[in-house]
């Protein structure tokens, strides 16, 4: 029995379902610090040839067009859109944000490098600077205990004034990563996102240069989830959905007719 | 039994591929730069002694509505709808020239430029490959910008152009990965005038009213294949009753 309809219309479904899984995660991190949306790539399945064309019609002709039966629809990727957040000024001396591209390194906890565009960080006991999840920034800044006005420049040197002294000393330099394809990264979770074969190696530089961003000591980059877009992406995928079922209850109501009639 | 239960059963198996297109055209409704798919039948006679009513219906062509699709604005760089009737040149897996209205691009490790769906986008000169770059634009003709790594960002250099080509006058159709091809390995005209809109992206150009409309039609002449069916197996019945012996 031919039932491709039935399946094409599940492909579609299966799909938009993936579809508004993705949107509801991007809707609900509207409010994640440094989290970059996502988008469903959609591509066709291979389309099924009946009849190919340029086939032989009969001895003289040629079908000018084939017949091919699409087979559905699948999801090609899920890219991130790496646009800038807004920067949201939040007055606290540890909080980074990047104006540009560029992302932060940290140490994971198997001792590879992490990337992060979430500037919101803390200090360990030690006095370490760390992510909000306790993995340390690479290179390690230490602030010794003490120590007053940390400021962080926009080319990320770090310095503070040390207790009982009255000169500002450096304490060390962040450096920032930048990828030739950013959409490439694998997201591991916790704003979180590591190297892969498509991302490319990552080309590490002081802030500010080589193309890369410069750092906003004092701010935290907002998500860049515009929550009406993703409603009205809602909205259509919805009614995508919506419409692929019914073409699974028209298919299955045609072969009911058959079973009845026949 | 007679001839014209087979008439019926083909019509349904064009029916059920038909509504097969109908269902991949809805199932694409979100896919970037997606062409509907157009079933049309052709009436077959089979030709013989007696009145010439048997006439199969065969599907043959199978063409892709070229309507422009909603243009959806992403802001994102790399996302690129064309204007009027161009598309771009890509390389199918064949190695060959195809062309796709899918214009979100992305740009490989190895520097490759790729749409969407994984085909290398073709330039002047082959394949277009980015140097390691902080920023890339493509400008409204096509041509692409970059700013090198650790570059002037306010001084752009330029890459080429993108291989844009005109449709008009030529027999294009789509192959069995979705890219369209010229019959008879021909390759499409470049289109100096071509414009496209960076930024945006070619919605897919199925129209959902009209897909719901020829669905509902479709299930509709497949019900009344279905009681042609049945009509003639009843025509057979009565026949076989009026031949039958009378019963003791």
């Amino acid at each position: 029995m031919s039932n491709s309809a039935l399946q094409v219309a599940r492909t579609g479904l299966d799909a938009q379902n993936t579809k508004m899984r993705v949107i509801a995660n991007n809707l609900a991190n509207v409010n994640t610090t440094g989290f970059k949306r996502d988008r469903a790539d959609f591509a066709t399945l291979a389309y099924q040839n009946v009849v190919t064309p340029g086939a032989p019609s009969d001895a003289q002709n040629r079908f000018a067009s084939g017949l091919q039966l699409g087979t559905g629809v699948k999801l090609s990727g899920i890219g991130k859109i790496n646009t800038q957040g807004t920067l949201q000024n939040s007055d606290n001396a540890l909080d980074m944000a990047i104006e540009g591209s560029g992302m932060f390194q940290v140490e994971m906890p198997d001792g590879t490098t992490g990337f992060t565009r979430a500037g919101n960080f803390k200090l360990t006991a030690e006095g370490n600077l760390v992510t909000s999840d306790g993995l340390p920034l690479i290179p390690a800044i230490q602030v010794p205990q003490g120590a007053t006005s940390l400021t962080i420049g926009n080319n990320g040197t770090v310095s503070a004034t040390l207790a009982g002294q009255s000169e500002v000393s450096e304490l060390g330099q962040i450096e920032l990563a930048n990828f030739t394809n950013p959409a490439g990264l694998l997201s591991v979770g916790n704003n979180i996102l590591t190297e892969t074969a498509a991302s490319g190696p990552p080309q590490v530089g002081q802030a500010g240069a080589e193309g890369l961003g410069t750092i906003r000591q004092g701010a935290l980059e907002q998500s860049n989830v515009n929550i009406v877009e993703e409603l009205v992406n809602m909205i259509e995928t919805q009614r995508a959905y919506e419409v692929n079922s019914k073409m699974i209850s028209a298919t299955d109501d045609m072969l009911q007719f058959v079973n009845q009639q026949i | 039994m007679d001839k014209l239960a087979y008439t019926s059963v083909n019509a349904m198996k064009s029916l059920m591929n038909r509504q097969t297109a109908i269902a991949n055209n809805m199932a694409n409704s979100n896919t970037v730069g997606f062409k509907a798919d157009m079933v049309s039948a052709k009436a077959q006679y089979l030709n013989g002694p007696g009145h010439d009513s048997r006439a199969m219906a065969v599907e043959r062509a199978m063409q892709a509505d070229m309507n422009a699709g909603t243009i959806k604005q992403t802001g994102r760089p790399l996302d690129v709808a064309l204007e009027g009737d161009a598309m771009f040149a890509v390389q199918g897996t064949d190695g060959k020239e195809a062309y796709s209205r899918r214009g979100d691009f992305n740009i490989q490790a190895s520097g490759a430029m790729i749409t969407g769906d994984g085909y290398p986008v073709l330039g002047d000169s082959g394949p277009v490959t980015i140097p390691p770059s902080d920023r890339v634009d493509i400008g409204k003709d096509g041509t692409i910008f970059f700013v090198p790594q650790g570059g002037d960002p306010t001084q752009p250099q330029e890459l080429g152009k993108i291989k844009l080509v005109s449709m008009t006058g030529s027999a294009i159709s789509k192959g069995s990965d979705g890219l369209f091809r010229v019959a008879g390995d021909g390759a499409l005209p470049i289109d100096e005038n071509a414009r496209l809109v960076p930024g945006a992206l070619e919605e897919s150009n199925v129209n959902m009213t009209a897909a719901l409309v020829d669905m509902i039609e479709t299930s509709r002449a497949w019900e009344t294949q279905a009681r042609m069916l049945r009509m003639t197996e009843e025509l057979d019945d009565s026949s076989a009753n009026i031949m039958s012996m009378p019963q003791g």
